[in-house]
């Protein structure tokens, strides 16, 4: 065990030997305080008061901020003038308890439960400044926890300085170090937003610009190199094909014709070539099936036919066909 | 959250995306248009907000039967 004793330092000199006379002794850093403390801390802690699942998140946007602490403190100035200076679009609705003594717990406890009915409250801010660790107390209460808890608002914890750390601090959704801390971290600089809106704009602004000065090139484009050029091509191409085509039919019918003509004169020179009377002229002469007509080319069917007519160039004759005969 | 709140934020995210969006540039230029002009007219609702007046500061008070009353403590 570690011990803190306040007391009378002397020295023997004669032994050269510091002596002690004490007359206070107590346990090193845990006072009756401080061992409550943990206590508490254990408890609320196995019933899961600190865990994350239970922690808020901010809104990125307060435009409504309770702030539960003393009216005339120095944290109460701190907190108002740094929200006002971050976020002046901002309304911060004071509600003002005890901070230490006997009562703070119970008013801080009442304050988180009349906020919410309050309405449209963003954020709450509870805190106070510096102090002793009895001065800090309230924010070490039971029930001031279990009001946080049960608060359904965000809140941010700013108790004392950056060293002091409390059980409202455990409990709260963030815990900030100090009560400008606190102020800071629930609403941003409006200057930020500010600039980020401007610059959306702009982006906007240049995006729809180079859009449209594309557009507007490209219909130029078009009425210059292209489109009316291309209707005008077409139009004239058009003509022409047009003119072409009745020029190509004309010369077609022409030429088909003509062609035709030199068909005709080959048809005529080619049946002239195949009348047969000019072969029988010549000595030869046609056999056909008396009966039928029809023409007769082999011995077989000369024999079948029975009858022949036989055709010379000055006339025909009826045959009878009597027998093969050898060559 | 107050509504106040929730449609500010729900404003920059939508005035975010719609730049994003419209620099992507999948759109044609009708919805680019209309994108466009939305995304103005957050920015102004925006900026309108952001410029209103200073913070203003008030005091929540209980009277004896319980009733809040806010009084204005600005200094």
């Amino acid at each position: 065990m570690q011990v803190i004793a306040h007391g009378r330092l002397t020295l023997y000199e004669t032994y050269g030997q510091f002596q002690m006379v004490v007359n206070v002794i107590e346990e090193a850093g845990v006072g009756d305080l401080e061992r409550a403390f943990q206590k508490l801390k254990e408890k609320l802690g196995k019933e899961g008061l600190f865990e994350v699942e239970h922690k808020q998140a901010l809104p990125a946007y307060a435009f409504r901020i309770a702030v539960v602490t003393s009216p005339t403190g120095a944290a109460v100035r701190d907190i108002i003038a740094t929200l006002s200076r971050r976020w002046p679009c901002s309304e911060i609705l004071v509600v003002p308890v005890r901070v230490q003594g006997d009562l703070a717990a119970g008013e801080i406890v009442r304050a988180l439960e009349q906020i919410p009915r309050a309405g449209a409250v963003d954020l709450v801010i509870l805190g106070r400044g510096g102090g002793s660790l009895e001065d800090l107390w309230a924010f070490n209460e039971e029930s001031v926890a279990r009001a946080i808890h049960a608060c359904p608002l965000p809140i941010i914890s700013a108790v004392g300085h950056e060293t002091d750390v409390t059980i409202a601090d455990f409990v709260a959704d963030v815990r900030a170090a100090t009560p400008t801390m606190a102020a800071e971290i629930a609403v941003p600089n409006v200057d930020d937003v500010f600039s980020t809106v401007v610059e959306s704009q702009r982006r906007l602004g240049r995006n729809m610009k180079a859009r449209l000065d594309g557009v507007r090139s490209k219909i130029q484009e078009l009425l210059k190199s292209y489109a009316l050029g291309q209707i005008r091509n077409r139009i004239q191409s058009q003509l022409q094909t047009y003119d072409y085509a009745i020029e190509k039919l004309q010369r077609n019918m022409i030429d088909r014709i003509a062609r035709c003509g030199v068909r005709l004169d080959g048809f005529v020179a080619r049946l002239k070539g195949l009348d047969a009377r000019a072969v029988l002229s010549r000595g030869y002469a046609i056999c056909a099936d008396f009966e039928t007509g029809k023409g007769v080319q082999t011995v077989d069917g000369a024999l079948l036919a029975g009858n022949l007519r036989v055709t010379f160039s000055d006339g025909s004759v009826l045959s009878e066909v009597k027998e093969r005969v050898d060559e | 959250m107050s509504e106040k709140s929730k449609n500010f934020e729900e404003s920059m995210k939508r005035l975010e995306a719609i730049v994003t969006e419209l620099e992507k540039g999948d759109f044609s230029l009708e919805e680019s248009l209309q994108r466009f002009e939305e995304g103005l007219k957050l920015g102004k609702s925006c900026k309108e907000i952001l410029e209103k007046a200073e913070a203003k500061v008030k005091t929540l008070v209980e009277d004896s039967e319980g009733t809040l009353r806010e009084e204005d403590a600005s200094p």
